[in-house]
């Protein structure tokens, strides 16, 4: 078996010989093993597939010049195993006469190469029939193809996928959610149905390879966008996908949001089986961000357990850091809350903070009515009815407290994130930050401890900060150093912490950039219980942050929001 | 205060609400520069790299105030062909440093970030994208670029030509040499010459254009004289002048007064005596605002510098009776072009006939090309029993290179470095 990774690979001319191709699509646990290859800064898919053919007995891969990484992949796999067949075709970037030329000479090279390491022979006549065996199977196709009328119908969203290469494991997500994928612009979305002509079999096939809908790195590529006016009709919304380190495709997206009127959901994975689980809350957001806006809100049957009773509705934020609950009575008031910390697993502080909001609400659990989960682990949260992501939640909890507020920061232990809500509170648009530590309340904690203070007293000794100090790492490991140097020279802990808070801010006013800054602004989360870092923020947006007196219990309040809308829908 | 800091502060402050102030302030930092390069000669710095300071500051500053007759390139474009034209080249690589020598490369690196383009990607075409879309550098009457040997090429002139309308010229040079190769980016050559006339109104002299390349031979021959003279000889330098090599050996490569530096530069060595420290090849970007690096070989006798890769991409002679497939040579054959092997046994065949006690290569953030392929260099100098250094940083942005990790790396390879000296 030969692996793939492109899709302006010639698979077919050694399908023809017999060969079983296979497009390789590795979900690897780490980089162990491809580490000591290559440098960490290379593109995790091509760490992925080094990590994929160490582990597996392939005859071979068929690489292309698609990128420097994968350019450096090959140099890297003929290196390691001189045994095995690697072959890079070089794919023309242009698509001219000359062009197609220097295409079939490299098919003609690889099925050479190929020859000359197996034994086997190529005949044109062979891969003739077959391509045009494989094309009449398709026009038979495509002509009794009857659209399936529930994935057609208006009541499913319509979404693309564009971007780089995107794993099976999205569209499995997005057709778990029942969306109706348009069409798939990535590296591999591909229908390979080519008509040949059979006096110019290679050539035929070298030009029908070139005039794909170009990938990024063809020079034809602008063509795509306008590929898009053909959906402006049915189109809800498109799933962006980038791969770590693979920087091509963020410029389409880049473009993507500039000119069209369209949402983008920007995702980026990298080839590890546990990014799965974090792009789930920014999928199901979007999701439940594009109904919403389609008039789609679930209306699934609630069981309604009240009879003449007082409805009260929990709301039950699991995060990284705290676990937080609401409890909502049917007149919006909030009856309890409860902040705790999150232990390692994230049921037990589940049922905890359970426990304790009921404790203070002097109830029990069978009277609350509905009990809605959001946060990171919401979805380990045995006793909650129903789960909707933090996102929408913290955008429900925003407008009701403050319904003036349009853009919200929300800093908690584990990442950071921009929502942009509309008149109505409806998130419009959101960020979040990238897979570091950078700019969340984790960062805060590391510099708390490497000053011996606690996280509680950061906030307050840098409001005495007589001293401008920059921290100019955004890498929390380098910035810990700094850090440690600026302890070293004898600088003051009131300036380092007003340098430390400076760098986040700074880090938080370029996420809310991404969604645009449109007042009035609150901040949730944890971190919003820093003054330092407040008093830098409203300094730089020149604007006051609204800040609800517990700030961390945004996201469970807004959870409690929607369980209530649900009952209230129901017993309509 | 660090004055060039306090400068920086107050261009990142009008790049947000005045770009063509934020200009201004940066043309006349320039000039003082200029000035300075001019009439006030650095202490222990040779008299060529006076010269060759002047003329990077000096091609830098045209491309500010003369758009019109400026072209945004990359530093492996064929700019002979531009030359002929009367076009003035400002790479994205050489200005990015620019903008990274007066401290505002985080304004602009950030300014493309938030348009989306991705963190990971390049430095320099990150600051350059923020440069170019904040308003602060005018829009040239052209752009070209070549596809070969960094991915982000393509991407960034095509992101440039859509946000600025710019008539724009791509190169695609496949990954290695064949005559059907040279064919077909001959064709693409005189496809861009055309574009050319078109654009500026000039009929083009391909005659011109052979006397361009004649005086690039000729000044690649005084290079390689020079170098053989460096082998033994002490010449300061620092790692700035090591990247403005660039604009000699690529961006104004072929032009008259590149001839007369590299004429001054081979005369010049031939004036100072012979090295007694330790000799360093070093292989890719220098980040030329790092403060070990600067304290330990910026005009040092102690460790020299001996060549940079970068100024070594093509050192062969160019076909003047031929000048097009010579130039479609020239770029199918660069070192960097192709298997990373070719560049790997270039190092260390460089690194021996130089005299080196060792090579450091510098792991610029984003350069998937030259970082991709280290394993394989320690693999080659290795074999060759040279000793190597590998860093990790940024080339420009300040914010990702870290000085501690720098410095521990780098006196602990100069320690070996010595004791395996006192051990022979």
């Amino acid at each position: 078996m030969l692996g793939y990774v492109c899709k302006y690979t010639p698979i077919e001319l050694l399908e023809s010989m017999g060969v079983e191709m296979k497009r390789l699509e590795p979900s690897v646990t780490d980089f162990t093993q491809a580490d000591t290859l290559m440098h960490a800064n290379i593109c995790s898919y091509t760490k992925a597939v080094l990590e994929d053919v160490m582990e597996h007995d392939y005859e071979g891969v068929i690489l292309t010049t698609c990128c420097d990484s994968i350019r450096r992949l090959y140099d890297t796999l003929k290196n390691e195993f001189p045994d095995k067949f690697f072959f890079l075709i070089d794919i023309p970037r242009k698509v001219n006469d000359f062009a197609v030329t220097l295409y079939e000479r490299q098919m003609k090279d690889l099925l050479h190469a190929y020859n000359e390491f197996s034994g086997r022979t190529f005949d044109e006549k062979k891969f003739l029939a077959m391509m045009q065996g494989k094309h009449a199977l398709v026009q038979k196709e495509n002509h009794s193809h009857v659209p399936n009328a529930a994935q057609s119908g208006s009541a499913s969203l319509n979404l693309g996928i564009m971007g780089a290469r995107c794993n099976h494991e999205i569209r499995n997500l997005l057709e778990e959610h029942g969306v109706n994928l348009l069409f798939d612009l990535t590296c591999t979305g591909i229908s390979r149905d080519f008509a040949l002509n059979e006096d110019f079999v290679l050539s035929s096939y070298a030009q029908s390879l070139l005039n794909q809908i170009p990938c990024l790195r063809m020079l034809k590529a602008t063509d795509r966008t306008t590929l898009l006016d053909g959906f402006s009709d049915r189109l809800d919304g498109i799933i962006y996908h980038t791969v770590k380190f693979c920087d091509s495709y963020s410029y389409e997206y880049a473009d993507l949001k500039k000119y069209q009127d369209l949402p983008v959901l920007l995702v980026e994975t990298d080839s590890t089986r546990q990014c799965v689980g974090q792009i789930r809350t920014r999928v199901e957001a979007f999701l439940e961000e594009r109904k919403a806006t389609k008039g789609l809100t679930s209306k699934e049957i609630i069981d309604i357990k009240r009879k003449g009773q007082p409805m009260y509705t929990l709301g039950i934020d699991s995060g990284s850091t705290s676990t937080n609950a609401v409890i909502l009575d049917e007149n919006r008031t909030i009856k309890a809350f409860s902040v705790l910390r999150t232990g390692a697993k994230s049921s037990q502080s589940a049922n905890a903070v359970l426990e304790d909001v009921l404790k203070k609400a002097n109830l029990k659990k069978d009277d609350i009515t509905r009990i809605v989960s959001t946060g990171y682990g919401r979805v380990s949260i045995p006793f909650a009815d129903t789960t909707v992501t933090e996102i929408s939640c913290h955008g429900k909890g925003a407008h009701f407290l403050f319904p003036t507020v349009h853009t919200i920061l929300d800093i908690g232990g584990q990442d950071s994130k921009g929502i942009r809500l509309n008149d109505n509170g409806e998130v419009v648009d959101f960020v979040m930050n990238d897979k570091c530590a950078a700019g969340t309340g984790r960062f805060l904690e590391m510099m708390a401890r490497t000053l011996e203070i606690s996280i509680d007293e950061l906030g307050p000794i840098s409001l005495k900060s007589t001293e401008n100090i920059e921290i100019s790492s955004m890498c929390s490991v380098f910035a810990e150093s700094e850090v440690i140097s600026l302890i070293a020279q004898n600088k003051e802990i009131a300036d380092i912490a007003h340098g430390i808070h400076t760098a986040i801010a700074k880090k938080a006013i370029s996420l809310l950039k991404r969604v645009g800054l449109t007042g009035d602004f609150m901040m949730t989360g944890g971190v919003a219980k820093n003054p330092g870092v407040v008093a830098i923020l409203e300094k730089e947006l020149n604007s006051k942050l609204f800040i609800y007196e517990e700030p961390e219990i945004v996201g469970a309040l807004g959870a409690a929001l929607y369980g209530l809308e649900e009952l209230e829908e129901a017993v309509k | 205060m660090n004055l060039v800091k306090t400068y920086g502060t107050i261009i990142k402050k009008y790049a947000d609400t005045n770009p063509k102030t934020a200009r201004k302030l940066i043309q006349t930092g320039l000039h003082l520069e200029l000035f300075r390069t001019r009439h006030l000669a650095t202490k222990g710095m040779p008299a060529a790299y006076q010269k060759l300071n002047t003329l990077a500051v000096k091609s830098t500053l045209f491309a500010l105030e003369h758009p019109e007759q400026t072209a945004w390139t990359n530093i492996f474009t064929p700019v002979e062909i531009l030359q002929c034209f009367g076009l003035n080249s400002l790479s994205i690589e050489c200005l990015s440093s620019f903008m990274s020598g007066f401290t505002c490369e985080d304004y602009f690196i950030d300014h493309a970030e938030q348009e989306g383009i991705a963190p990971t990607l390049c430095s320099y075409h990150k600051d350059f994208i923020g440069a170019a879309d904040s308003g602060v550098i005018p829009k040239p009457v052209f752009s070209t670029t070549t596809s070969m040997i960094c991915d982000g090429n393509i991407n960034t002139f095509r992101h440039l030509e859509k946000q600025h309308g710019i008539d724009t010229f791509y190169l695609d040079i496949p990954n290695e040499y064949s005559k059907d190769a040279v064919n077909y980016v001959t064709a693409q050559l005189k496809e861009m010459i055309s574009t050319l006339e078109h654009i500026t109104g000039k009929v083009f002299d391909m005659d011109e254009l052979s006397l361009v390349l004649q005086r690039e031979n000729e000044s690649k021959q005084y290079y390689k004289k020079f170098l053989e003279e460096k082998k033994k000889r002490y010449y300061p330098t620092t790692l700035t002048l090591q990247l403005y090599m660039l604009f000699a050996t690529h961006l104004q490569i072929g032009s008259k007064e590149t001839l007369d530096f590299f004429r001054s530069l081979y005369e010049d060595i031939l004036t100072y005596p012979e090295f007694q420290g330790k000799r360093i090849v070093w292989v890719h970007l220098l980040p030329f605002y790092q403060e070990t690096l600067k304290h330990y070989f910026n005009l040092s006798d102690h460790y020299q510098i001996q060549a940079c890769d970068l100024n070594l991409d093509y050192m062969e002679e160019l076909d003047v009776t031929h000048p097009l497939e010579a130039l479609a040579t020239k770029m199918l054959c660069n070192l960097y072009n192709g298997p990373y092997a070719k560049k790997a046994d270039f190092v260390a065949s460089l690194a021996k006939d130089m005299n080196a006690d060792g090579v450091i290569h510098f792991c610029h953030w984003g350069c998937k090309q030259s970082s991709g392929g280290i394993f394989q260099l320690k693999q080659a100098m290795k074999t060759e029993n040279i000793p190597l250094l590998i860093l990790d940083g940024d080339g420009m942005d300040r914010r990702n290179s870290h000085d501690g990790q720098i410095k521990t790396r780098l006196e602990a390879f100069l320690e070996l470095l010595n004791n395996l000296d006192s051990t022979i």
